[in-house]
């Protein structure tokens, strides 16, 4: 029914969805079900019609639809985690849009155009590869006087390499955090360097498309540069990247963090924090879920003596190129959570540049983690 | 066709895979108003009505069977609508879950209690109509025991409220017909859609209790000295406030379970009590947390290898027949094996309260029951084995819960039904009454 290829597509990925019993448990905390209402849009939904496939009769236009629901995910991994069957749904999702693309390119002629522009440019912007390290370090060189000697090739070793990723390298939004993050290795006296234009797209946006050549292409090329540096350690702020350099680029002898784990480890006491507004802090999906990184986030906030009010462990709709195939369900996702949680009120806190994008496109203030935590070492500096 | 339709199909049972053409048409209404302009539009049609909430049902009720029908979905309609502390109740939509109800009371300091394992997902619409019932059941009661009224929606679209001893509607000889049958709330207990569509719940709640409670775990030799334990917890009413038996578990899933055994949760000042009734040894904390997740996962399980389904949900041992557990357990996996099925799990809620299709109250435990298929098993075979299990529980005096599934097995409940039916109209669920209804599901499995 829904595709040509129902045996291959069985084949793939039958142990884990026919392990599906229905139960229903992964509907109502999956954030499209939560927006849409209807069952279609849930985790079950979509995997009984995978389960009853053979049922329907062939019909181009259902196969159409599904493929545009596979794509009405976030890919935030919740449904995953509340399943007791052992269905993997993360996989199946993968497996899904993979063949999906494969099947009917022209009907995710917008996610081509992303694909061209990580082959040609290895950015998601299609912006040239030379302005990777050009918008934030014209930003910050005059605060941090020795910024560009850290930028590779420039910088050629170093005990630790920061990867900044797509996002945080081209987007005016997140150079606070860029400063914040500089700022504070710069006053822990971090021997690290960034890698600058030789620093190629992580290769998540690929993942959550399936195309696994594409983003093995990238991942090569970020290998070999970080390998040339010598570094021990290897940190970034984005959890997409995160998910991508520890579970997909099996490095030896390079320990893979995220930035709260860093600075967790390297500062057993903090300068207390002087809170003067309502804080909430935000996990992201990716770091929480997938890289399960949960407790450093929390013991660097207590450690600086932070007060907060913890949200549901839900997505911001950013996530799963869900922005760049349904925006409209995407904001409306973060909206009914800021209208539950009265987010208007409080700054919330998370530690991942997507999320940090879309607080901020619905309005509401945020800060990362680094943000905080360079106030506090400015401060013991004095 | 079109996806919305045929996805509306997914719940719980074995019966998942029918025929999607007949299903006419799919609506998710918010409102009173939208539930009689849906029903409406599936009468003006000749189609039959089937109320869906979260398709967690056991019985493949809330599939609408095989009939050219209209699906209603709660699923939009999860309004708490009002709260009433003092007087003790809520006014809720159908589609609202327990966990939802709940976390809107916690701040009250109220909670509705009656919490199935399926609580996230279950609906109160959809509990009532099934009539389930948490872990506690034996001390809150079941959905008709906390339920004091429910608005429905009827196939000619008036509306009528259902009390615990009467209905009320603005047609009064509607009022007058149905109280002459002597309708309650009774009667919608697991009616499993087959009146109307519930609009709303009245439902009663109760303060939270800050009473110390601590956990016990009793294993025991066999089955039946299992069931004298219930027997005698039954007899002197004891107030264990949570209470599941693991009768069964296949090394898959056994972990540390060694069953037959009895996690319970009791007032603290019971313990010594509660020696006397049977041996048991003191949980952390933690322990009671780990066995309680534990179990709240069983029925989701799957077995290393292969897949594992529910052939029959219900086993329902009580009075004497708490005597007889190893018995009937042992002729059931008989049963399943000479069918190549590999028992996986048999647990439930003890001690619990059910009831009978005539309305009594039955005290004992409901065994639930997970099995391996075995490959390559065709849905005849299946639907086989699940037939001769309702065979071989009428021989041995095992009473399925009749709230839960088959309440067309139940004769004394399907009568009923149908005379309500005679004054209210027919339209609603009308498989689940049909005398065809097994070989319908059969075509589902
Ligand atoms: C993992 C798991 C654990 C479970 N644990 C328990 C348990 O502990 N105790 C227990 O009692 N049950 C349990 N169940 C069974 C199930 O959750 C209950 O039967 C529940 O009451 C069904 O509610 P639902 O909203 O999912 O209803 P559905 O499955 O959608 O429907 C059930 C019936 O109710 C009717 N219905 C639904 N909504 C309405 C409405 N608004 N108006 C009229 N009719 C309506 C349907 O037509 C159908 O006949 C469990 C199920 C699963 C999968
Ligand atoms: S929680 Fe797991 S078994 Fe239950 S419906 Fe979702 S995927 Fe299926
Ligand atoms: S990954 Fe998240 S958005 Fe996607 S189906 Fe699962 S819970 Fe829903």
């Amino acid at each position: 029914m829904l595709t040509t290829t129902k045996r291959a597509q069985k084949k793939r990925s039958e142990m884990t969805f026919e392990k599906c019993v229905r139960c229903g448990s992964c509907m109502k905390i999956c954030p499209i079900f939560d927006a849409m209402g209807e069952e279609q849009y849930s985790p079950r939904g979509k995997l009984y019609l995978l389960q009853v496939m053979d049922k329907v009769e062939s019909d181009p236009e259902l196969a159409k639809e599904f493929r545009r629901l596979l794509f009405q995910c976030a890919m935030c991994g919740r449904c995953t985690d509340v399943c007791s069957s052992d269905v993997d749904l993360l996989r199946i999702w993968h497996e899904q849009r993979a063949r999906a693309i494969k099947d009917a390119p022209q009907e995710f002629a917008y996610l081509g155009a992303l694909e061209k522009s990580l082959e040609n440019v290895k950015n998601i912007y299609g912006l040239s590869p030379e302005d990777r390290a050009v918008y934030w370090l014209d930003e910050l060189e005059q605060e941090i006087p020795n910024l560009r000697k850290r930028v590779f090739p420039e910088a050629k070793t170093a005990d630790v390499v920061v990867f900044l990723g797509c996002l945080m390298s081209f987007r005016a939004s997140q150079v606070d955090v860029l400063r914040a993050l500089f700022k504070s290795l710069e006053i822990l006296k971090v021997d690290y360097l960034v890698l600058g234009a030789e620093e190629f797209c992580c290769g998540h946006p690929l993942d959550l498309m399936g195309d696994e050549a594409g983003a093995k292409k990238l991942r090569t090329h970020n290998k070999r540069v970080i390998k040339q540096t010598g570094a021990k350690q290897l940190i970034t702020c984005c959890p997409g990247c995160l998910s991508q350099l520890q579970n997909n680029y099996n490095f030896t002898g390079i320990e893979v963090l995220h930035h709260t784990q860093f600075f967790d480890r390297l500062l057993q006491s903090i300068e207390p924090y002087k809170q003067t507004e309502e804080f909430t802090y935000h996990d992201p999906c990716e770091l929480h879920r997938i890289c399960n990184v949960k407790t450093e986030p929390r013991s660097l906030l207590k450690k600086m003596g932070v007060q907060f009010r913890e949200l549901e462990l839900s997505c911001c709709g950013g996530g799963g190129l869900l922005r760049m195939t349904d925006p409209n369900l995407s904001d409306k996702i973060q909206q009914l959570r800021a209208a539950r949680e009265k987010l208007s009120s409080t700054t919330v806190i998370t530690a991942c540049p997507a999320c940090r994008e879309q607080l901020l496109g619905n309005n509401l203030k945020t800060k990362d983690i680094i943000e905080l935590l360079v106030t506090c070492l400015s401060e013991a500096k004095g | 066709m079109n996806i919305r339709d045929i996805v509306i199909g997914a719940n719980a049972s074995i019966y998942y895979r029918m025929d999607f053409r007949k299903i006419k048409g799919v609506f998710y209404p918010r409102t009173d108003e939208q539930v009689q302009e849906a029903v409406a539009w599936a009468r003006e049609r000749g189609y039959d009505v089937t109320p869906k909430g979260g398709g967690s049902g056991l019985s493949g009720a809330c599939t609408g069977g095989d009939r050219d029908r209209v699906m209603i979905s709660s699923l939009q309609m999860k309004e708490v609508l009002s709260v009433s502390k003092d007087q003790g109740y809520v006014d809720v939509q159908p589609g609202a879950t327990p966990d939802e109800i709940n976390v809107l009371l916690a701040p009250l300091k109220m909670k509705f209690y009656v919490t199935p394992s399926s609580r996230d997902v279950a609906t109160v619409g959809g509990m009532l109509n099934t009539d389930g019932g948490g872990n506690d059941a034996w001390v809150n009661g079941t959905m008709r025991d906390n339920t004091l009224r429910a608005k429905i929606v009827l196939y000619d679209g008036r509306l009528i409220t259902v009390e615990q001893k009467s209905v009320k509607s603005s047609d009064s000889q509607l009022e007058s017909d149905l109280n002459s049958v002597g309708m309650t709330i009774n009667d919608v207990a697991s009616s499993h859609g087959t009146l109307g569509f519930v609009t709303e719940l009245r439902l009663s709640i109760r303060p939270i209790v800050q009473e110390r409670l601590i956990g016990g775990l009793a294993e025991y030799r066999d089955s039946d000295e299992l069931g004298s334990t219930l027997r005698r917890m039954i007899e002197t009413k004891s107030p264990v406030k949570y209470g599941e038996a693991i009768v069964a578990a296949h090394p898959d899933v056994r972990g540390e379970l060694r069953p037959p055994e009895l996690i319970l949760e009791f007032p603290e000042d019971y313990a010594s009590n509660l020696e006397n009734i049977t041996h048991f040894r003191k949980l952390t904390a933690e322990e009671l947390a780990k066995l309680k997740d534990v179990r709240l996962k069983l029925p989701k399980r799957n077995p290393k290898k292969g897949l594992q389904l529910a052939l029959f949900e219900d086993y329902g041992f009580y009075g004497d027949g708490l005597k007889m557990i190893q018995e009937g357990v042992a002729g059931i996996d008989l049963l399943l094996k000479k069918h190549g099925f590999v028992p996986f799990a048999k647990y439930g809620h003890a001690p619990s309260k059910w009831y009978l299709g005539n309305n009594a109250a039955a005290y004992g435990i409901i065994l639930h029951s997970r099995e391996i298929r075995p490959e390559g098993i065709t849905k005849a075979e299946v639907f086989k084995a699940v037939m001769e299990l309702v065979d071989l529980c009428e021989e041995a005096g095992i009473t399925p819960k009749p709230e839960h599934k088959w309440p067309y097995n139940d004769k004394v409940k399907n009568d009923r039904i149908q005379q309500i039916r005679e004054v209210i109209g027919e339209g609603f669920n009308t498989f689940v009454l049909q005398s065809d209804c097994n070989v319908v599901l059969s075509s589902m499995v």
